[in-house]
């Protein structure tokens, strides 16, 4: 290896502390740092990081190119989908401290904007994903101004109290000419006629979701959020607008937990009540359990454990009886539990620092 | 110069306690001045009443010809009031620059760190208070008196104009002391009004020109720290009635 | 027409006694532990599937059965607090997501053995009653008298008995009654075992008189949350009243309004209350 990379190489590598996507770690004006992120992508591709995110990146669009495989394209999609949905509870729990347990109904809403659209507008899927997403923003703010005073279970409970309300009104037989009771919205058109194609549009949504995530946590925004998840009076002694920053995460959160939301319906091309049941709430909290709280791509991880790993473990023995599906649930439970109470910190980090042993090894350092 | 700080009348009960009591008094600009007062005086809860952490039952406070009784913390921290706590409270999860930068992008802070960005603004109140090679710790594993002068750093950071020390001393040993003095006394002559509780008289008498005691909620006597050392009612604070009527 | 007050009445009272033998237990261990035991729904729920299973599937003597899910419900509850609420006693965070954690488990447990299709359960004695112009099954009679006194016990046992005094004072301060010699680990078990024990005799009186399903644990839950808040963290007074008001609320807004904003009015009540007064009916406020 010339000696000029090498130098390179190492010299990316130990500043990674400081920059991550090439993004350095204290951007005051998101919007002027864009042409020096674009500069250092090359650098950063040659980052650990960089270049397990790229082979990454690579080896999902690859599996199903090659596979031509509908039925692993299906898994893959709803991973992907999924992640989006933990990345957004992270951002909410894991950076800003506001332990949600309603996450569904910025989910949920979501998913019956967009279907709504398209359904009774005509809109095509990509405007009403993010109309989907911004009137989630909306019931983002609606869920936060009450649930703002409650602080830790109080606020769970007051979150999950929400999702158990949309729920009930989405269920209710009264509102079916307005609200669609338990039939919900169906008969959407596909997103498209490949689903190769669809899997690749939700790939670029998410990528581009967890960049703006990533962005965001990495700003000084997300200085605040994690001042204010590690003590909310210390900073508010700090002149910190506690109540104004912890909106902006619940509305946040809503947009990219409804970008997910719609994304589901959009791409199962029905919707129906369950989405805002509890269960969907813990589904991302397991994801970012798995992952590791408070890192934004621990949920990607998380998700991949959940909807590949262990939904596809049980898929097989669903022939000797439905029982067997419903078993990945019960078994994250007993997961969820033990990262818990075992390995706080999620199984992203220690992953990473083995890997990184291997990378370094690989480069004879 | 002239007044910034009016305290008017401020009491505070809590149920059937009235931990301050009638309490008044004036702070003039670029004033160092000190509060004393034997444990459980009611320190905590001025400073308590005059950052809006908590609501006084009456009385009045104007910041700067401003009434502020009433506003939110950070609102009056963005008027240039700011305070430290008596037991530290950092952010455990960040690193001890990120602390500071929290106060730098507090909207007052943000105007002061303009011309330099957040973080050169940071790493140089982190100098000054003597943390720039700890500049990437966690403050979890910083000693005790690293976290007072942080703490003092993140209040540094909001850029005061006034600023409430509660117990800088307290738990230090005589060194660490020593280094917050010194701390003290440079945002002193920068022109930053302190206000300064101890409950040790000793600590606070070579550091201030004024002190204003205060026992039961109550302000006994406001004057040089000798004349209020030898005071009659102080010393009964201190040592208990029994002398004065045996 | 001219009985649909008399309806609110009898089925008020019904509904206010079910929510007050959930919310007491769930307030309890709230005032004692500083829990909220989010898996306080998935009691109720397994002791009707306990119930079920023992009495309609295996055709177990009545009384064997009430006794045999009872056990359940309750050793159920020991085993929750000795495996996940001890060991994470310390964050208020974790003990909720492990109790949720602990809730779908069940959920999804109860869906393996029993399927996703909703069961019934036959009442302890066939048949209806009229009164006041209203007919209702008699188990109704079976859940105000059962709940009657079920609270009074409850009330005796912690005014009472040692046992309940620990609980009492642990409640209003633990470490003061550490100090005195009371573990309050010991009694934060218990008080979670009798929680258990009043969802799970809530679940017996209640369950008869409708089908049962996989996901009513969430329900109950909020319901009894809701309760909680309504009356107060913490007080037991507060509770049992709150229940009542609750109770005949929510069957005055099914007869009078809507059955939707019936099952929805108890999580209406929740917002609202933690919006208005967050220390409830009757609690003292938390500083």
């Amino acid at each position: 290896m010339p000696k000029k990379i090498r130098r390179k190489l190492s010299d990316a590598v130990s500043g990674s502390k400081n920059f991550f996507l090439g993004i350095p770690r204290a951007t005051r004006n998101l919007y002027k740092e864009i042409p020096h992120q674009v500069k250092s992508f090359k650098e950063w591709i040659f980052t650990f990081r960089g270049s397990l995110t790229i082979l990454c990146i690579i080896g999902t669009i690859l599996i199903p190119l090659i596979t031509m495989d509908d039925y692993i394209t299906t898994i893959l999609i709803s991973f992907l989908i999924f992640s989006i949905f933990a990345a957004s509870w992270d951002l909410l729990a894991g950076f800003t401290g506001q332990t949600s347990f309603g996450h569904s109904v910025f989910f949920g809403v979501g998913a019956y904007v967009a279907a709504a659209f398209v359904k009774m507008a005509g809109l095509p899927w990509f405007f009403s994903m993010i109309i989907g997403a911004v009137v989630a923003v909306l019931v983002g703010l609606i869920v936060g101004i009450p649930c703002l005073r409650l602080k830790g279970p109080y606020l769970a409970l007051g979150t999950m109290a929400f999702s158990l309300i949309l729920f009930n009104l989405f269920m209710s037989g009264e509102l079916k000419d307005i609200l669609g009771s338990t039939e919900g919205i169906s008969g959407l058109p596909a997103m498209s006629e490949d689903l190769i194609i669809t899997f690749l549009y939700i790939l670029i949504i998410m990528i581009i979701s967890f960049v703006i995530l990533i962005i965001i946590i990495k700003s000084n925004i997300g200085t605040i959020f994690k001042a204010i998840r590690d003590d909310e009076s210390a900073a508010d002694a700090s002149g910190i607008n506690t109540t104004k920053y912890k909106l902006i995460a619940f509305m946040i959160s809503g947009f990219f937990a409804g970008i997910a939301g719609s994304l589901f319906s959009l791409n199962s091309r029905a919707v129906n009540p369950s989405v805002f049941l509890a269960l969907y709430s813990f589904y991302a909290i397991v994801m970012v359990a798995l992952g590791g709280l408070a890192t934004i791509s621990g949920s990607v991880l998380g998700a991949f454990v959940y909807w590949v790993i262990l939904n596809e473990l049980f898929k097989p023995l669903g022939m000797w009886g439905t029982v067997f599906l419903f078993f990945p649930t019960l078994i994250s439970a007993i997961i969820l539990v033990i990262m818990i109470r075992f390995a706080e910190q999620g199984i992203l980090k220690p992953a990473l620092e083995h890997l990184r042993e291997f990378y370094d090894f690989l480069l004879g350092r | 110069m002239g007044v910034i700080l009016e305290v008017k009348n401020l009491t505070k009960k809590f149920g059937g306690l009235t931990a301050v009591n009638d309490f008044s008094f004036e702070i003039q600009r670029g004033e160092f001045i000190g509060l004393i007062g034997p444990n459980g005086a009611g320190k905590t809860t001025v400073f308590n009443l005059i950052s809006g952490f908590e609501k006084p039952n009456a009385g009045s406070i104007r910041f700067d010809g401003m009434d502020i009784t009433g506003l939110k913390p950070f609102q009056i921290v963005n008027l240039g009031l700011v305070r430290t706590f008596q037991l530290v409270r950092s952010f455990h999860y960040m690193s001890v620059l990120d602390n500071v930068s929290v106060a730098c992008l507090s909207p007052r802070g943000k105007k002061a760190a303009e011309k330099v960005g957040i973080d050169q603004y940071a790493s140089r109140i982190l100098s000054e208070v003597g943390l720039i090679d700890k500049a990437r710790f966690p403050p979890v594993i910083l000693p005790h008196g690293d976290l007072r002068r942080l703490e003092i750093g993140k209040a540094a950071g909001t850029n005061p104009q006034i600023l409430l020390l509660d117990e800088p001393f307290s738990g230090l040993s005589y060194e660490e002391q020593e280094h917050i003095h010194a701390l003290i006394r440079r945002l002193s002559n920068e022109g930053v009004t302190i206000f300064i509780t101890g409950h040790v008289l000793r600590e606070l008498m070579n550091l201030v020109p004024r002190v204003i005691a205060m026992h039961q909620g109550k302000v006994i006597t406001d004057g040089p720290p000798q004349e209020v050392a030898n005071h009659k009612l102080v010393l009964e604070a201190y040592l208990g009635r029994g002398g004065v009527f045996a | 027409m001219i009985f649909q007050i008399e309806n609110v009445l009898i089925f008020g009272t019904v509904q206010g006694s079910v929510l007050a033998l959930l919310a007491l237990g769930f307030s309890l261990v709230y005032g004692v532990g500083g829990v909220l035991n989010l898996g306080h729904g998935a009691f109720y729920l397994i002791t009707c599937y306990v119930f079920y299973i023992t009495s309609r599937v295996l055709f177990i003597n009545l009384i064997i059965s009430i006794i045999l899910s009872l056990i359940i419900a309750i050793s159920v509850g020991g085993v929750i607090y000795l495996a996940l609420i001890k060991p994470l006693q310390g964050s208020h965070i974790g003990v909720v997501i492990v109790t949720f954690a602990f809730a779908v488990f069940m959920q999804e447990f109860v869906k393996v053995i029993a399927g996703i299709k909703p069961h019934y359960i036959s009442p302890f004695i066939f048949g209806s009653i009229e009164f006041l112009g209203v007919t209702f099954p008699i188990q109704f009679i079976f859940v105000i008298i059962g709940s009657l006194i079920l609270v009074s016990l409850i009330g005796l046992f912690i005014s009472k008995t040692k046992i309940g005094k620990s609980i009492r004072a642990v409640s209003q301060d633990r470490e003061a009654a550490l100090l005195m010699g009371i573990n309050a680990d010991r009694i934060l078990m218990i008080t979670i075992m009798i929680s258990a024990l009043l969802a799970g005799m809530a679940a017996i009186l209640y369950a008869p008189t409708s089908a049962i399903t996989v996901d009513m644990g969430w329900g109950f839950l909020l319901s009894a949350f809701a309760v909680t808040v309504f009356g107060g963290m913490g007080s037991t007074s507060g509770c049992v009243l709150g229940a009542f008001i609750m109770g005949y609320a929510k069957t005055f807004c099914s007869v009078f309004i809507s059955p939707t904003l019936a099952t929805v009015f108890p999580l209406l009540v929740i917002v609202v209350m933690l919006l208005v007064r967050p220390q409830g009916l009757l609690g003292k406020k938390e500083v």
